[in-house]
């Protein structure tokens, strides 16, 4: 098992957040999915390392770790990154597959170095029989268009986001209808037109 | 009783370029707070890729944006590259960097001008306006196009460099270290361009940490990120790149508008710099991986997996993530995430304490997305006509084949 790194301005989460600068130093890729998989073990999915080279050598410079976290383990995984590095969030991306909304988060952690950036995609399955999950705006309040869009063309509800009204969608539009969803949720076909 | 009172900026406004609204909550002339409401042009274009193969989405991603419709595009591409493991030549890649390059020096100098515009600056905007046109000619001489260049596909790019466009485009970096300065100078050495700028629309570090803040906005609060170098891409893994932040050079990071405007400011001189290291460097070699794109789009077709595409466009770092279905011909879906709209999120906070009169600069002080590029036709009146759409594109063509038969307009050094 590796050893957890150095943590950051003690083991509170308070404390984390309460420091909002950008870690001098990065963790290797390596010894993070390590990390990360000793914490929190059973509760990954599955985790994938990929590297990106460039120019004439052709070294890998550029790391995305890919991680599938169980629901439970969603909000506690976040919060384990701050440990780390003061999370730079991104974007949150998605599908409609079949009984759940897949949710990908994309962060970035150790921005400072170079080529230390390690790129986090967090993907968590939200079942459609409850689509709900703890939001993170008050860990990253960057998250709220992203929630806000989520929830408006997936239906997912974010427990804790302070404004949940329509971001992208017009006023006038019909909740009821989630323009992203595949099943009986999503537009229906006389609703789509012109699409060249 | 102090009673506040809420007005709307925009959806139309003449201060913007993109349909944005803020509703103002004012106290006098002073904002309160502020809420934004974006959703006014939302195209489904992500919608719309579920229609479309891979290939066609190119020609998509690149109309998401008409300024930096390079960006767009390579972030897809580079998502999908992620996704099939496919590997791009290093002529490409170089080709590609010179392309991003441009594209930041098009996309700051006219910020730039738009910025002196919204302060009422309008002899520095057509100075930023004349300028930019030397860095669309050389893209227009290299791809037959000003905007939507219709240069990269999948495991390389469609237009080689020729010995012509690295005359010109040497010509245009001699010509901006000329001619750049004294722009810059006349505004950002300018009392009043000074009295406007300062201390209005102040992000601080913290909160541009905190709300992920991103590119110029998030440099212009002193952060040094950039993904050029935390996470090197195409030439960039050979070329060094640090983050430009305003405490180098005044000492200083206030996060306002002046520090924004300046960070773009010598972001031009770092892209001249790397343009001029690109093409020193400029490696031989092929252009692209594989030529045929019905080979592409069948190898495509079995691919399946999630790509993540991400590159520091001109106004922040870009992010684009795709899915494909093995045996599907169409992209499953897919996800833009533009600068803008990680900038947009920390709009309310710079707001908060200024005048409403600053309102307009403020937005346009995180360089939103502005798509509309139009080409015009200058007459001078005695023989005006009706230029149809067709006379329109035919004379386009005419010019771009003009400029290649004749060289550059007025040489190196116009």
């Amino acid at each position: 098992m590796t050893e957890r790194p150095r943590e950051r301005h003690g083991a509170s989460l308070a404390g984390r957040l309460s420091t909002s600068r950008f870690a001098k130093t990065a963790v290797d890729c390596g010894v993070l999915s390590d990390a990360l998989k000793a914490r929190f073990g059973d509760e990954i999915v599955s985790l994938e390392v990929r590297e990106h080279g460039g120019g004439e050598t052709d070294e890998a410079q550029a790391r995305d770790l890919w991680i599938e976290i169980a629901l439970e383990a969603f909000r506690p995984f976040v919060e384990e990154l701050f440990v780390y590095d003061f999370v730079n969030f991104h974007v949150i991306s998605g599908d409609d597959v079949e009984d759940a909304v897949a949710l990908n988060y994309h962060f970035s952690l150790f921005q400072r170095l170079r080529g230390g950036r390690v790129g986090v995609v967090l993907t968590v399955r939200v079942p459609k029989n409850r689509l709900s999950l703890p939001s993170i705006f008050d860990l990253l309040p960057g998250s709220e268009y992203s929630e806000r869009e989520t929830r408006e063309m997936f239906g997912v509800d974010f427990v804790g986001l302070p404004n949940k009204a329509l971001v992208f969608l017009p006023e006038d539009w019909n909740e009821d209808v989630k323009p992203w969803r595949r099943d009986a949720a999503g537009p229906a076909p006389e609703m789509i037109r012109e699409l060249s | 009783m102090s009673a506040t009172y809420t007005i709307p900026v925009g959806p139309v406004h003449v201060g913007l370029k993109e349909p944005v609204t803020a509703w103002l909550e004012l106290d006098g002339e002073r904002i309160v707070d502020a809420k934004v409401r974006p959703g006014a042009i939302h195209r489904g274009i992500e919608f719309m890729a579920r229609e479309r193969n891979p290939i066609q989405v190119i020609y998509l991603s690149e109309r998401i944006c008409g300024i930096c419709s390079f960006s767009h595009v390579l972030c897809f591409i580079r998502a999908i590259e992620d996704l099939a493991n496919l590997s791009v030549p290093i002529r490409a890649q170089y080709i590609r960097t010179l392309l991003l390059e441009l594209e930041r020096l098009h996309s700051h100098l006219l910020w730039s001008g738009v910025a002196c515009y919204t302060i009422g600056f309008d002899s520095a905007f057509h100075l930023g306006m004349q300028m930019r046109e030397r860095v669309m000619d050389v893209l227009e001489l290299l791809s037959g196009n000003r905007v939507n260049y219709g240069v990269a596909t999948f495991g390389g790019v469609r237009w080689d460099v020729t010995p012509e466009l690295v005359k010109a485009a040497r010509g245009m970096i001699r010509y901006y270290r000329r001619e750049f300065g004294p722009f810059r100078e006349i505004v950002m050495e300018d009392p009043v361009a000074q009295a406007r700028m300062r201390n209005v629309g102040v992000l601080t570090r913290d909160d541009a940490v905190r709300y992920s803040a991103t590119g110029p906005t998030a440099r212009a609060s002193g952060l040094r990120v950039d993904i050029r170098k935390s996470s090197p891409y195409e030439a960039y893994a050979d070329i060094p790149v640090e983050p430009v932040v305003p405490q180098d050079y005044f000492g200083a990071a206030r996060g306002d508008v002046l520090d924004r405007f300046a960070v773009r400011v010598l972001e031009v001189y770092q892209s001249l710099d790397i343009l001029e290291t690109v093409l020193d460097g400029l490696p031989e070699g092929p252009i692209v991986a594989e030529p045929n794109l019905n080979k592409v789009l069948a190898s495509l077709k079995k691919a399946d997996g999630t790509g993540w595409g991400i590159i520091e466009a001109p106004r922040g770092d870009n992010t684009h993530i795709v899915r494909l279905k093995g045996g599907d011909d169409n992209v499953s879906w897919w996800k833009v995430r533009a600068p803008t709209y990680a900038n947009a999120v920390s709009w309310p906070l710079m707001f908060r304490g200024n005048e409403l009169a600053d309102a307009p600069l403020i937005i346009n002080s995180i360089d939103p997305c502005i798509s509309c590029m139009e080409r015009m036709m200058v007459t001078d009146g005695r023989n005006a006509g009706v230029v149809t759409k067709a006379d329109l594109l035919k004379r386009c063509r005419q010019k771009t084949f003009d400029m290649r038969a004749n060289g550059f307009e007025g040489g190196a050094e116009r």
